[in-house]
């Protein structure tokens, strides 16, 4: 038998030549620097620096889904919420940094109230309740705690503490007291955690630590972090058991959930949820276009063309693993009836989504040849090449245009709209005479130049006003007279991956990134492109990061939460 | 022995790749999505041309006070010609209600035998009805085009009514005997309100379809193919009610409301072959048919792909009364008969509102039948009709399209 023994070894070693000893111990220090990598967490990520922990409210698709989660589908949820705030992009920036209207109020109200009288009807309470008391006029505390304590710690995303446990059942018994029935205080309890800031925001707290430097966030702020990252919604018993028993304080513990939720069908609602956001189709709320001019617009194209977007989103960067580029090259799609419209394209599926493969002579690249792109950054009787440029700038890119002056003059664009034989290009380069438009305008137009082969609805056309359309455009130094053109100039962009990147990141955490980030960003980048671009493992990247769940400590961070002007990183304008 | 060892080894190995290639391939075709290729451009792609029809109204003429067509005035309902009697007289001191009630009274009791069957549905039984109008002027014109190839103006045709009419274009040898019928009745002139039907098709009660193959040249083609289908979607519209273009359809699965015939492209107009077709038609919740025989396009092709013109034929005399005026034969949804009390008040109603009576439109329609002879008798079964429309470009696809699972096959 080999003696592998610790002398033995030694014996071995020093009988080695010098040159096959320096190899040896080489060879030793390579293996113990993979070891301690692969004990110590991801290889070359930069030391966290993490930004303040954030209150966050949830938002509309986050409040859905999280009854629905908890409760059921069906559970109806009665309201009309208030228009969201977008920060730096992302309304994912917007919802740690905007206040409470009373019209919320009302509405959060108003669908408390709704949920609550759902979930304890007399037809469906037997499905959320575990027991019931021997008489309905007879208060059972020990069946209210149970159903109090359980669903309350699934809408405030930790377990009640005592003292909350208590009012909430105190309050159910004193209902009861009046009204007669055990349902009805069980009901108002219910409303009552539904209107409360533990449900309706994602309060984030710290870890108990030494030091003002940094720390991390307790175990259920973490599995609230990663829950909305990855599914959209609450996190589920079976996180929150993981949170409490510790388990997200461990690589190993962290991975099984992140794989779990990964593979779960809730994960590309988190995926469609982003991009909801990235592309900005809550603006889609506020869309009108005349129908004089673009009769095939109505409430289902402008529900059909967000979803066609999402679907190829999901098809692409989830069911594919493609990578995030070819997102703007990709001609592969799913259409409806009213969308066949537009896009001239007979639909087979009556009241359904058929898959569709644009032909080279459809002249589509990428989504943002899409109607979603096109019609939303398209005024409602005409195209924009500037705000298609602007957008795909901002959007895709996550590059900064300077709003336009206070003072700007219109009037050379907005006269003789429709003339005959005049072009948006021939219109801009009017407008273009103003100095003070001029810069800004050679950013965002050479792009949306290209779009013109598109009407205000995103509809193909090849001429405007009876001129023929003049496609030349540009991006950064290329240049294009086609869509094919413009969609490789957008796959190709450096910043086209860098930008999501970064946007999914500032999601994740609710806030723009701090300037201790930047390095910390940088390696993420690298990283996705290690991982050749595909969403997913930039998620799983992201997560298991420690950044992720590195929160500095208020006194370290005086100055508020929100980045210095002037931090982020990349090349922009 | 070794060679042969090795051949049969090879062998084996070869039908393994087969097998593996096969299987391979059958897999990508299983799990590769059903996915179909979007184009873009003209309206005709592959010589294949869709159109949905966004108008479709009875081909006319000018109003009758424009061209003096009906001297002895405009027909009549059932209440205007008690009216007239001398017991449908007002009464000294009667009020407007109770003459009102009186004369509705009247106008039904000449609406029905004496043992109470109602002319509408039972025209055959009714006595001759001197009130009823038709357009019996020689010089009024019409709307239409040939469809037999005679130009019928002898004055034996004239005592028979079947004067061909001059066509508002000025062709001769217009057969329009369906115009001649309605010409004197008020609710058929040019703001009348029987001359239309795009409220029920733009309800989506129901549509036409029309495919064209085999279509090498829009200004001169020598051949195409030509389908004249009902339509099985409910039609697509703007916000502002007009019928989208480059919309999908799917033609109705019945084949008696499919027609296939050929035609050709002559200076920019479609002309087709005759053909029999069939269309939906609803009228207050009754499903009716409506059937032209030996029908025909004549219509003209923009570049576009709006294609503009007449659709003309000859409908039975029976098929034409019910699903114009008396809609005996009408059907619920579920295709069983519609309820008695619908059919009779709906064509008692209409004849009162519109102003004919059932048994005058009867008569008059079987007095001007010009089509389809009927072998033994010699008598005209049919009524030359002819409809005005317009169709735009649309994507029309034959097959079962139920609902969001099924699919249908592009044709």
């Amino acid at each position: 038998m080999t003696d592998l023994s610790l002398s033995s070894l030694i014996t071995r070693f020093a009988a080695l030549s010098r040159r096959a000893r320096r190899i040896a111990m080489a060879a030793g220090i390579v293996i113990i620097g993979l070891f301690l990598m692969a004990l110590f967490g991801s290889a070359g990520e930069p030391d966290p620096a993490g930004g303040p922990p954030m209150v966050r409210r949830i938002t509309e698709s986050q409040y859905r889904a999280s009854i629905a989660d908890i409760f059921a589908a069906d559970i109806p949820v009665a309201a009309r919420f208030e228009k969201p705030v977008r920060s730096d992009g992302l309304i994912a920036i917007g919802t740690g940094a905007s206040g409470m209207s009373p019209f919320a109020v009302e509405q959060y109200d108003a669908a408390a109230q709704g949920i609550a009288a759902a979930v304890l009807s007399e037809k469906r309470r037997g499905e959320f309740l575990r027991c019931q008391p021997k008489h309905e006029t007879t208060f059972d505390e020990k069946c209210a705690r149970s159903f109090l304590t359980d669903k309350g710690r699934l809408l405030f995303r930790r377990p009640l503490t005592e003292a909350e446990a208590a009012k909430y059942v105190e309050l159910a018994r004193n209902v009861q007291g009046r009204l007669g029935s055990f349902y009805d205080g069980l009901e108002l309890s219910l409303y009552t955690m539904l209107i409360s800031p533990e449900f309706l925001f994602r309060i984030e707290r710290i870890a108990p630590g030494d030091g003002d430097g940094t720390g991390t966030l307790d175990a259920f702020s973490k599995a609230s972090r990663l829950s909305f990252f990855l599914t959209n919604s609450t996190p589920d018993a079976e996180l929150l058991r993981a949170a409490e028993a510790g388990e997200l304080e461990y690589g190993w513990g962290l991975r099984r959930q992140v794989n779990r939720l990964m593979v779960s069908d809730r994960f590309a609602g988190a995926v469609r949820a982003f991009f909801t956001d990235m592309l900005q189709f809550d603006r889609f709320a506020d869309l009108s276009k005349d129908p004089a001019i673009y009769p095939a617009f109505n409430s289902d194209v402008a529900t059909d063309a967000q979803e066609q977007t999402l679907r190829t989103i999901v098809e692409h960067l989830i069911t594919e693993q493609g990578d995030y580029r070819e997102l703007f090259t990709t001609r592969d799609t799913f259409l409806t009836r009213p969308l066949g419209v537009i896009y001239r394209t007979p639909v087979p599926t009556r009241g359904g989504w058929d898959a569709v493969t644009f032909d080279e002579s459809a002249n589509r690249a990428g989504i943002q040849s899409h109607v979603s792109f096109l019609a939303l950054h398209s005024h409602p009787g005409r195209s924009s090449p500037t705000l298609r440029g602007y957008a795909v700038r901002e959007i895709f890119l996550c590059q900064h245009v300077p709003d336009p002056p206070a003072n700007v003059n219109f009037t050379a664009v907005e006269l003789g709209a429709h003339t005959k034989m005049v072009t948006a290009r021939d219109r801009l380069k009017r407008h273009a005479t103003d100095a003070s438009c001029a810069g800004c305008h050679k950013v965002m137009d050479p792009p949306g130049l290209t779009m013109e082969q598109y009407d205000g609805l995103g509809a193909f056309r090849t001429r405007e006003n009876g001129a023929v359309i003049n496609t030349a455009g540009s991006l950064d130094g290329v240049d294009f007279d086609t869509q094919d053109g413009l969609a490789k100039a957008l796959r190709n962009h450096p910043e086209t991956p860098r930008c999501v990147a970064e946007r999914m990141y500032k999601a994740a955490v609710g806030r723009d990134i701090v300037w201790d980030e930047r390095y910390y960003l940088d390696w993420l980048i690298a990283g996705f492109e290690d991982d050749g671009y595909r969403i997913p493992d930039l998620m799983r990247r992201i997560v298991l990061s420690e950044n992720f769940f590195t929160v500095t400590r208020p006194s370290a961070q005086p100055a508020g939460r929100i980045a210095e002007s002037g931090t982020r990183s990349g090349g922009r304008i | 022995m070794v060679h042969a060892s090795v051949r049969r080894k090879g062998l084996v190995y070869a039908g393994c790749g087969a097998a593996v290639l096969v299987g391979a391939a059958l897999a990508f075709t299983l799990v590769s999505p059903d996915r179909a290729t979007a184009r873009s451009g003209s309206f005709v792609r592959d010589g294949e041309a869709g159109f949905v029809v966004t108008h479709f109204a009875f081909a006319l003429g000018p109003d009758a006070a424009k061209t003096g067509g009906c001297p002895t005035g405009m027909s009549k309902n059932v209440a205007e010609i008690f009216g007239e009697t001398p017991a449908g007289q007002r009464r000294p001191g009667e009020g407007d209600e109770e003459y009102g009630q009186r004369v509705e009274a009247g106008g039904q009791s000449i609406s029905a035998s004496p043992d109470g069957k109602n002319f509408c549905m039972h025209p055959e039984l009714a006595p001759f009805e001197p009130n009823t109008r038709i357009l019996t002027s020689v010089n009024a014109p019409a709307e239409g085009i040939d469809l037999d190839n005679q130009v019928s103006r002898s004055e034996v045709d004239a005592r028979r009514g079947l004067l061909d009419f001059t066509g508002v274009d000025g062709a001769e040898g217009v057969d329009n005997q369906f115009w001649r019928l309605v010409g004197c009745s008020r609710s058929f002139q040019e703001n009348g309100p029987s001359n239309g039907f795009e409220v029920e098709m733009y309800t989506g009660s129901w549509g036409i379809l029309i495919a064209l193959r085999g279509v090498d040249d829009l200004k001169n083609d020598d051949h195409v193919d030509v389908g004249i289908h009902a339509n099985a979607d409910p039609i697509q519209l703007s916000p502002t009610r007009a019928a989208l273009e480059y919309a999908t359809y799917t033609m109705d699965q019945d084949k008696a409301f499919r027609a296939v015939t050929t035609g050709w492209i002559e200076n920019g107009v479609l002309i087709t072959k005759p053909v029999d077709v069939r269309f939906h038609n609803v009228v207050n919740g009754m499903h009716l048919e409506r059937p032209l025989r030996d029908a025909r396009i004549r219509a003209s092709l923009s570049h576009s792909g709006v294609l503009k013109g007449i659709l003309a034929g000859y409908t039975p005399v029976g098929d034409l009364y019910d699903f114009q005026f008396a809609y005996r034969n009408g059907k619920d949804a579920s295709g069983a008969p519609s309820a008695m009390g619908r059919r009779l008040g709906s064509a008692n109603g209409a004849a009162r509102v519109l102003g004919h009576t059932c048994q005058g439109v009867y008569q008059s329609m079987n007095r001007l039948a010009d089509g389809h002879p009927n072998p033994k008798t010699g008598k005209f079964t049919s009524i030359s009709t002819q409809y005005r429309f317009e169709a735009r470009p649309a994507f029309v696809i034959d097959g079962e399209a139920k609902n969001a699972d099924d699919k249908a096959g592009l044709q």
